[in-house]
């Protein structure tokens, strides 16, 4: 499978034209016509339907499209960064993370890219799901690193990371701290802290709620740096994701029958040209070996 | 009870010939026809697959002897980025494509790669494999290997794609090789169904290719004498 192939058939989906596509492509229609012909050679089966100015994708072209798109982006940045690896560089890198999540886990792989890359200028905003989102589409961010989103926009490419799962936290002082584990009876007469902001504060709810946990009274918070915060007053418990129940100075018990856990991933926008250091680092983010971290992550914080 | 996967039954099998007192090839063939008796219905999906290739003149468009190496910059095993100029800095490097660590054919490759790199290593010349899959993978690839080089990871088979090397490896061997417990999908962290022709090439210095190795068909791989014969020439 050759890249042109693939190029030439993004440009037929896009047009559904024969005729536009390839002059888009700046090639002869019977060139375009005998690359596509390869390529359904290679994937079995035909992928258009071929009417010369009503062209249309069949349902394994419809199939194979996103696939096919990913390849085309994955083997053009490989390229790209083939032509542009120069000493020193300016490389400006805009990334979006979710509140909620620890930029801890990602700092080596920041690392990393700056020693690839030294003239690496980073410029990292924090938001909501909904922010980040809206960071990614306005491409002030050209990539971010979040919980699950709940977004139906068909551009946005979601590459999972690892499972994170989320933990009750309880002040050093605080009445359940020397419990080796709770029951979810317990938290009833508890004040919960709740991040609002949270890309799981729906189903924190649903959790609690299937928990018998209802009419609590809870402080609502929009950070979690003031939910630290309040934890740390005592002014109540928590249930958080692991990343950002690693602060020290808090208890961590493990909470029977809470099975409360959320899919890390990494989100860019499908078709837009990627500059290399963000290539480079989804690279890094995808090949990365997660389980490791997060079980030295683990080991780091027993000792 | 379940039914053992054909991965798991070939497994003896791939242990004995990979430590068969013979050449690569000789060994590699012997895995193959090892296989095809346990499997024959699995050969021939396989030679079907090698024909397709073939007749589609799959890896043509690689990169040719005299002809650059196009840089590469990918994370190694342990996370760290490499470049391809960073190897070429102390002397001519051998680049395997791989296709991954669940691969029988490629852990006795790269096993026999592990062999002749320490035949060199004292000559300034090196090897690297690039493989697909994910540092876990690329790590278990290593060790299984005793691998003292790189195991280079490939997301998507970017690289290999933008060389000409990637090809789709079709529903039908798909479904195939998941049922025989061969999922390139698990180590390579993504659903493409992508996979890199194994391809070695041996850079000069001076980032030119020296020589070459690429077939289509997977279960030949460059002889290892070849190689050294080629990286001892190079410059």
């Amino acid at each position: 499978m050759e890249m042109h192939q693939i190029r030439y058939f993004l440009a037929v989906s896009e047009t559904l034209n024969l005729t536009k596509a390839a002059e888009r492509c700046n090639v002869t229609q019977p060139s375009l016509t005998r690359a596509i012909k390869a390529l359904e050679t290679e994937l079995g089966g035909e992928v258009l339907r071929r009417e010369r100015a009503l062209s249309h994708l069949t349902e394994l072209g419809q199939r194979m499209l996103p696939m096919l798109r990913q390849c085309y982006e994955s083997a053009l940045t490989a390229k790209m960064v083939a032509a542009s690896i120069r000493e020193g560089e300016a490389a400006p890198l805009s990334v979006a993370v979710s509140r909620t999540v620890a930029l801890r886990p990602f700092t080596t792989m920041l690392r990393e890219l700056s020693c690839a890359f030294p003239g690496l200028q980073l410029q990292l905003r924090r938001g909501t799901g909904a922010e980040v989102i809206e960071y990614l589409k306005q491409g002030t961010a050209e990539l971010a690193i979040a919980g699950p989103l709940d977004e139906p926009w068909s551009r946005l490419d979601a590459f999972p990371l690892f499972e994170e799962p989320f933990h009750l936290v309880v002040n050093r002082t605080h009445r359940l701290a020397g419990k080796i584990r709770v029951e979810f009876t317990e938290l009833a007469s508890e004040t919960l802290l709740i991040n609002t902001e949270c890309e799981m504060v729906e189903e924190l709810k649903a959790c609690l709620e299937a928990n018998d946990i209802v009419n609590t009274a809870t402080h609502q918070v929009a950070t979690q740096e003031d939910l630290l915060a309040l934890l740390d007053a005592n002014l109540g418990v928590a249930i958080i994701p692991d990343g950002a129940s690693a602060t020290n100075g808090f208890r961590r018990i493990p909470l029977m029958r809470l099975e409360l856990a959320r899919t890390v991933s990494v989100y860019t926008v499908a078709g837009r040209p990627r500059a290399v250091a963000c290539a480079t680092l989804l690279n890094l983010l995808r090949a990365a070996d997660w389980s490791f971290d997060a079980r030295t992550a683990q080991q780091g914080r027993a000792h | 009870m379940a039914e053992r996967p054909l991965s798991d039954i070939v497994e003896d099998a791939f242990i004995r010939c990979r430590d068969l007192q013979a050449p690569l090839a000789a060994r590699l063939q012997a895995f193959a026809d090892e296989l095809r008796r346990l499997s024959p219905h699995f050969a021939e999906a396989v030679d079907a697959l090698v024909n397709r290739l073939v007749e589609s003149d799959a890896g043509a468009t690689a990169p040719k002897v005299g002809e650059p190496m196009p840089a590469f910059l990918l994370p190694d095993e342990q996370g760290r980025l490499v470049r391809l100029n960073d190897l070429l800095g102390e002397g001519p490097v051998a680049i395997a494509f791989n296709r991954g660590q669940w691969c029988p054919y490629c852990r006795m490759n790269v096993n026999a790669l592990a062999r002749a790199e320490e035949e060199v290593t004292t000559e300034h010349r090196h090897i690297a494999a690039i493989v697909p899959d994910r540092q876990k993978f690329a790590m278990w690839l290593k060790s299984d290997a005793k691998a003292p080089f790189p195991l280079l990871t490939d997301v998507d088979n970017g690289y290999a794609m933008s060389l000409g090397l990637a090809f789709f490896v079709g529903d039908e061997m798909k479904h195939m090789m998941v049922n025989s417990g061969w999922d390139p999908s698990v180590s390579q962290g993504t659903d493409n169904w992508t996979l890199p022709i194994p391809a070695t090439f041996i850079v000069g210095t001076d980032g030119i290719v020296h020589a070459r190795f690429v077939d289509p068909d997977y279960r030949t791989r460059m002889a290892i004498e070849d190689m050294l014969a080629a990286l001892r020439s190079a410059r």
